[in-house]
């Protein structure tokens, strides 16, 4: 009944976390609607991007850990190859993952409503950039301090990082939609 | 220990693609694993770390975003209903992130109970295993309420009247979303886990990108359908 009760707490409080940046990122999509979601496609694109963030920030900061952890990667020492070429490959994948799913959506477009529409191409791209201009650099920190302090990234960083990306990763899409 | 570190420059200095009998002979004597002298070997000075993390993981997270906006198609057909609910556009976010987050949960501590052992005779018959999936039953029901409950809340908290019935109906449609999903990611992980461990092959690798898509598609279908039947 105790291990039930501990893998209970574990498993609740770290979901709470989840429910929580989730929830932000909701909030954000319903006062939105009209500049997201009335948009065709964005349905579309949304999850796919939603879900790009999380899985590219979250393998990050666990290559980073097992690093860490292999004293491969120095925890006082950031501005590494290993980190660097760490975060290029990040952006580059993010960048191209987006550009794949604005394809899609253009042509969920085209071939329901006969409608050519470039800027739903675009607009991930550039919400791309934005969201991994604050994204990245949040997952390098927190998983660099969370070792410093002594616990392991691995338990902490998952449905941070889901979080943090769902928050960023709409207000991104919502900017993009409105400079663009 | 210098003898160590000597062992690991010389691994350093492989090539990325060669498999070089000196992992076998480091594995041995130092009891290092062979992961750990993957990750020595795959980020040395030889590699070009970014290119190998882009060529690994591309197509997996291709697939897996893919995935996910095919479950918004089921939602593009459902939109119109959809977006005039509010809690309904609050929870997506939550639930495609919270169902994720079992599909994870479920597929990582199956396979270790694969790998520990643990799992001997008839899986069904295991206690470990009925009382992962209970746990999980009750945890995710749990969460559904509060999601629903918050996002009601916000709803009305910015203005947007929901009845009594419709409230009824939200709560509804997250608690049968959650169960179901987390029941099917249990039943996928146990049949997926239990075949690529016969394979020989660790079912890490292919679970936890198989039940987190199938998680975010199940989600964004079941929503679109329940939105269309209930609203």
């Amino acid at each position: 009944m105790e291990r039930f009760s501990q893998k209970f707490k574990e498993i609740f409080s770290s979901q709470l976390v989840s429910i929580f940046g989730g929830l932000i990122a909701g909030t954000f999509l319903a006062v939105y609607t009209d500049e997201l979601l009335m948009i065709p496609g964005m349905l579309i694109l949304i999850p796919g991007f939603l879900e790009m963030r999380g899985n590219i920030s979250g393998s990050l900061a666990s290559r980073i850990t097992s690093g860490l952890f292999l004293g491969i990667v120095s925890p006082n020492k950031v501005h590494t190859k290993l980190v660097r070429g760490n975060i290029y490959a990040s952006f580059v994948l993010v960048m191209i993952v987006s550009f794949a799913l604005g394809i899609l959506a253009c042509l969920f477009n085209f071939i329901t409503l006969g409608i050519f529409t470039p800027k739903i191409i675009i607009v991930p791209i550039v919400a791309a950039v934005m969201s991994s201009l604050i994204e990245i650099p949040i997952t390098i920190t927190a998983t660099f301090y969370l070792f410093r302090k002594g616990h392991d990234p691995n338990n902490i960083i998952g449905p941070l990082v889901s979080s943090t990306g769902d928050v960023t990763s709409i207000l991104s899409l919502i900017i993009a939609m409105v400079i663009l | 220990m210098n003898s160590l570190k000597e062992h690991l420059k010389i691994l350093q200095k492989v090539k990325r693609h060669k498999y070089h009998p000196i992992i076998h002979k480091i594995h041995k004597k130092y009891k290092i694993s062979k992961k750990t002298l993957l990750y020595v070997k795959e980020y040395g000075p030889h590699s070009n770390v970014s290119r190998s993390i882009i060529k690994e993981s591309l197509k997996i997270l291709l697939f897996a975003s893919l995935i996910s906006s095919f479950g918004g198609l089921a939602l593009e057909s459902a939109k119109t209903v959809f977006v005039s609910i509010m809690p309904l556009i609050i929870l997506l976010p939550a639930l495609n992130d919270m169902i994720g987050d079992y599909g994870i949960i479920i597929s990582s501590r199956f396979s270790t109970m694969l790998h520990t052992g643990e799992l001997k005779g008839k899986w069904h018959k295991n206690k470990d295993l009925r009382e992962t999936f209970l746990l999980l039953l009750i945890i995710s029901f749990m969460t559904a309420v509060i999601s629903a409950g918050i996002a009601l809340a916000i709803s009305f908290f910015s203005g947007y009247e929901t009845a009594f019935t419709s409230a009824q109906k939200i709560f509804f449609i997250s608690i049968i979303d959650s169960l179901f999903l987390v029941s099917a990611l249990f039943i996928i992980s146990i049949i997926g886990g239990i075949h690529f461990f016969k394979k020989n092959e660790d079912p890490d690798n292919f679970l936890i990108p198989l039940t987190t898509s199938i998680a975010d598609l199940g989600n964004m279908i079941i929503l679109a359908g329940l939105t269309l039947l209930f609203f």
